[in-house]
């Protein structure tokens, strides 16, 4: 199931092009991700994909396991993080976390591949990043989004300057916990891992003009009723449906659908 | 006669000049001969005095050096072969030295003569410094009766820069020594406890009770943080190693407010350096839950919360606390929620739980205070009304390492009364009958007498100590420990942990209770105008162990410990934490601006929620990405 690791003669210094520094950074930012999720990043086929992971593992920038169902999973190492000029602690994704994982990069590179996104050079800011800036300061009842989406000043869109936080929801929650979150995040005026008095200051304006959530068909209609509770707050709730892709395939299948 | 008189006089005189000058030049020469031990020496006072050091570090130097005097010999006695040489080497090397300096070598004879002069020089020093301190001590020292005081003043000086200069070195204070203890910083003085250069005090001073006394702006919370983070720290790597159980520190800051939420931030990246995993700060960003109480707890908690009067007034009093009783323990279980409580507070609610025995106690007593249900409901729907959602769960104590409550003690005191209450009870039940049993919890308070009048502070030592928590309480003042001096002295004396005094102006309570030690007064003669005979006499009286004069003068970030009759100044190291993440700059109050910054976030409303105004239509990116709404 899991390579090897590599012989000391084969980990030499990585020569990385700029596909692999790109790839290799959304990895570390989604903890980890599938092969066929990868290979969309690098934008290259999937035997292509697992030859350049391949390269990655060899140099013990990342590594690689068939953690569930579909491809193996593709997560930075400690010396690829570092490599990487990230903070985060190295761990393998978390077996619980692998539906949400998989649901949120699909997600990210559904939006990626938009053509407005790509015109107003939008930026994805990841949970991991976002918790890797409060530290362990996590409030016990401070909920973080699953990525934010922020749309730089100059793009020609209408929501330009705009912060979106972004959620993928693939289980029922009660409507009352789902609620508030939403209204936790949509009068939240400070950043993430700011000091506790300016999480919520009156007088500020939020920080996230809207928030987007992307439901598996079991948890759209939990979502649409908790819009619907948070009352006028909900016109900046946007829910649509988790993209082709997104979910796990079911057990024994080799790859996940396209 | 007269002249015989007189010429013995001027005999003795001459005599007495003549005695003094041979003393003189017998002790220049010998200073002379001992040249390199004299310098040595001369040195050795020369730092102490600068450095504000005890004699003692100067002996410690004088055995240190013993290796070195030890491995000159083994060497000279293997050179000589010879015990007479070996005896004889410290003579020897002398006159070699002599030699060597004569001829012009004064490098190799101060290498020649140090294995003997250094160590011999510090001995000499430091028996030179005990004596000029004990002279001081005692007053029989000094050109003017006043030296003695000036000379205090003085080495106090020396030895706050020394301390300061000790902790400013990077790194040379950890948070925890070698043994585990908790240090705090760099030792100014010690009176009745050692003197080592780092202060540091071992863990179980933490698992019991202290007090903290210190005025706004004196470095109270860099102490307090300083604190917390050694039991965390210490309390985490014992549970590690398998010799404690996990530590939980709570921390009731009792001022609330901008200042109370700036020192929680600062604490929960201090305690996360010192390995928390998680530092909850209540009611901002967690809450805790009233209702996981026992039933008959939570009957106590709930009627204590609201403000009742006695005399006429102790009956309403009882009424409702038997209508709260039925509504938090009916057959069907008690209340999960604020609502769910609230709710029961309803005569039909109570008579359909209870009709199962319409003939019961219970129903007795609900038709008794049947008419007085709906003011009860009144007065808890405005109480939880005012304590919000931080006691409505859900959470509970043994979800992070520390707990940071906030409670509008300046206010809000009404409010910050109930809280406290709440808190204290849910700590007890947590610590007595959940996993708190399995903590070792630090319960740390801060001007807690300002909403201790539902809950005397003595009331909540008592309850801790049975409990086995330890508590930490801190107050700006003397005055401000609790409402009565009784219970001030009272809690004070029972600080089996010690007391930490920053500068205060009203210190000698506190002070009295390190106790007092002999000491040596001196008089002298005046024999003229700015003239001190070294004739006069001595006499021994008390004087306190802690000076409440140094105390009410203690500069910023320094600290008096009184543990057991003795008194160490500190000076306390700051604890720097990681900084904490800035918040985005808010965008500019201007009205709604043409193009792309319309889309700026909707300006808030006055009551600070942001008003829901519909963002520009992104449906088309949304529907490109991900298809079209569902319907």
């Amino acid at each position: 199931m899991v390579p090897g690791p590599p012989s000391p003669a084969a980990a030499a210094p990585a020569h990385l092009a700029e596909r692999d520094i790109a790839g290799l950074l959304f990895v570390a930012d989604m903890y980890g991700a599938q092969l066929d999720q990868v290979a969309a990043v690098l934008g290259v086929r999937e035997s292509r994909a697992r030859a350049i992971t391949g390269s990655w593992r060899r140099a013990r920038y990342a590594q690689s396991a068939r953690l569930g169902p579909g491809g193996p999973w593709i997560w930075l190492t400690r010396a690829g993080l570092a490599a990487c000029g990230l903070p985060f602690a190295a761990t393998t994704p978390a077996l619980s976390r692998l539906a949400h994982l998989r649901a949120v990069t699909a997600v990210r590179l559904a939006l990626e591949a938009t053509s407005a996104y790509r015109a107003a050079g939008a930026f994805w800011r990841s949970e991991r990043r976002l918790r890797a800036r409060m530290g362990g300061r996590v409030g016990l009842r401070e909920h973080v989004p699953d990525g934010e989406v922020h749309w730089p000043d100059a793009a020609s869109a209408g929501w330009a300057g705009e912060c979106w936080a972004i959620e993928a929801e693939l289980t029922r929650k009660t409507v009352a916990r789902t609620a508030a979150i939403m209204r936790e995040i949509l009068t939240r005026t400070g950043d993430y891992g700011c000091p506790a008095a300016q999480v919520r200051v009156a007088g500020r304006p939020p920080r996230h003009a809207r928030v987007l959530y992307l439901c598996s068909p079991a948890a759209r209609p939990v979502v649409a009723r908790a819009r619907g509770a948070v009352g006028t707050l909900g016109a900046r709730v946007e829910i649509r449906e988790l993209p082709p892709g997104a979910g796990l395939p079911p057990a024994g299948g080799a790859e996940p659908p396209p | 006669m007269i002249r015989r008189y007189l010429g013995l006089l001027a005999a003795l005189a001459a005599v007495r000049l003549l005695a003094r000058l041979i003393a003189v030049t017998a002790g220049v020469a010998l200073v002379v001969a001992a040249a390199p031990v004299s310098l040595v020496a001369a040195l050795a006072v020369a730092g102490a005095w600068t450095a504000g050091w005890p004699p003692r570090r100067l002996y410690h130097a004088a055995l240190w050096c013993l290796p070195m005097v030890a491995v000159w010999l083994a060497a000279t006695a293997v050179a000589a072969r010879s015990w007479w040489q070996v005896a004889a080497a410290p003579y020897l090397a002398w006159l070699a030295m002599w030699r060597q300096a004569a001829a012009g070598s004064v490098v190799l004879a101060a290498a020649t003569i140090a294995p003997a002069a250094i160590p011999l020089g510090l001995l000499v020093g430091a028996l030179a410094w005990s004596r000029r301190i004990y002279a001081m001590r005692t007053g029989t020292g000094g050109l003017s009766p006043d030296a003695p005081a000036v000379f205090d003043r003085r080495q106090w000086r020396h030895q706050v820069r020394s301390a300061r200069a000790r902790i400013a070195a990077p790194g040379a204070v950890p948070l925890l020594s070698r043994s585990g203890a908790i240090v705090t910083g760099a030792v100014i003085r010690a009176v009745g406890h050692p003197a080592p250069p780092l202060a540091a005090i071992p863990y179980r001073r933490l698992r019991s009770h202290q007090v903290v006394i210190g005025a706004t702006g004196t470095g109270k919370t860099t102490l307090l943080l300083r604190l917390w983070a050694g039991f965390l720290a210490r309390g985490l790597q014992r549970h590690a190693d398998g010799a404690g159980r996990r530590p939980l520190l709570v921390v009731l800051d009792c001022k609330g407010g901008a200042d109370s939420r700036r020192v929680a931030d600062r604490a929960r990246r201090v305690l996360r350096d010192a390995g928390a995993r998680s530092t909850a700060i209540w009611p901002d960003e967690a809450s805790l839950s009233l209702w996981a109480l026992p039933p008959p707890q939570l009957t106590t908690t709930l009627v204590d919360m609201i403000e009742h009067g006695t005399g006429g007034a102790a009956y309403y009093t009882d009424v409702m606390e038997a209508v709260v009783a039925l509504a938090v323990d009916p057959p069907t279980g008690p209340p999960a929620s604020a609502a769910d409580f609230l709710a029961r507070l309803d005569a039909g609610w109570l008579t359909a739980a209870y009709s199962a025995s319409p003939d019961g106690e219970e129903a007795a007593l609900l038709r008794s205070a049947f008419r007085h249900i709906g003011d009860i409901a009144l007065r808890f729907r405005t109480l939880f009304r005012r304590l919000g959602e931080g006691l409505d769960g859900p959470g509970g104590f043994g979800e992070a390492d520390a707990w940071y409550c906030i409670l509008e003690g300046t206010s809000e005191i009404a409010v910050a009364e109930a809280q406290a209450r709440a808190l204290v009870d849910l700590l007890a039940s947590y610590s007595a009958h959940g996993q708190g049993s399995q903590r070792e919890i630090l319960l740390a308070v801060d001007e807690f007498s300002a909403v201790a009048r539902r809950l005397p502070i003595w009331h909540l030592y008592e309850r801790a100590r049975s409990l086995g928590l330890a508590v930490q309480v801190s107050a700006q003042s003397w005055q401000g420990l609790a409402p009565r001096d009784d219970d001030r002295y009272r809690i004070a004396a029972t600080a089996d942990g010690g007391i930490w005094l920053l500068r205060t102006p009203h210190p000698e309570p506190a002070t009295g209770l390190a106790g007092s030690r002999p000491a040596t007064d001196t008089s002298r003669r005046v024999l003229g105008a700015a003239l001190w005979s070294r004739e006069g006499s001595s006499r021994m009286r008390d004087e306190p162990v802690a000076d409440p004069a140094i105390v009410r003068s203690l500069d910023v970030g320094q600290a008096a410990y009184i543990y057991r009759g003795g008194v160490t100044f500190v000076q306390v190291k700051r604890l720097v934490a990681a900084p904490a993440a800035l918040a985005r700059e808010p965008a500019p109050a201007a009205g709604p601006a043409p193009g792309p910054t319309a889309a700026h976030p909707e300006p808030p409303t006055p009551g600070g929620q942001p008003r829901a105004a519909p963002p520009p239509d992104a449906g088309s990116l949304l529907d490109e990405a991900f298809g079209k709404e569902p319907g």
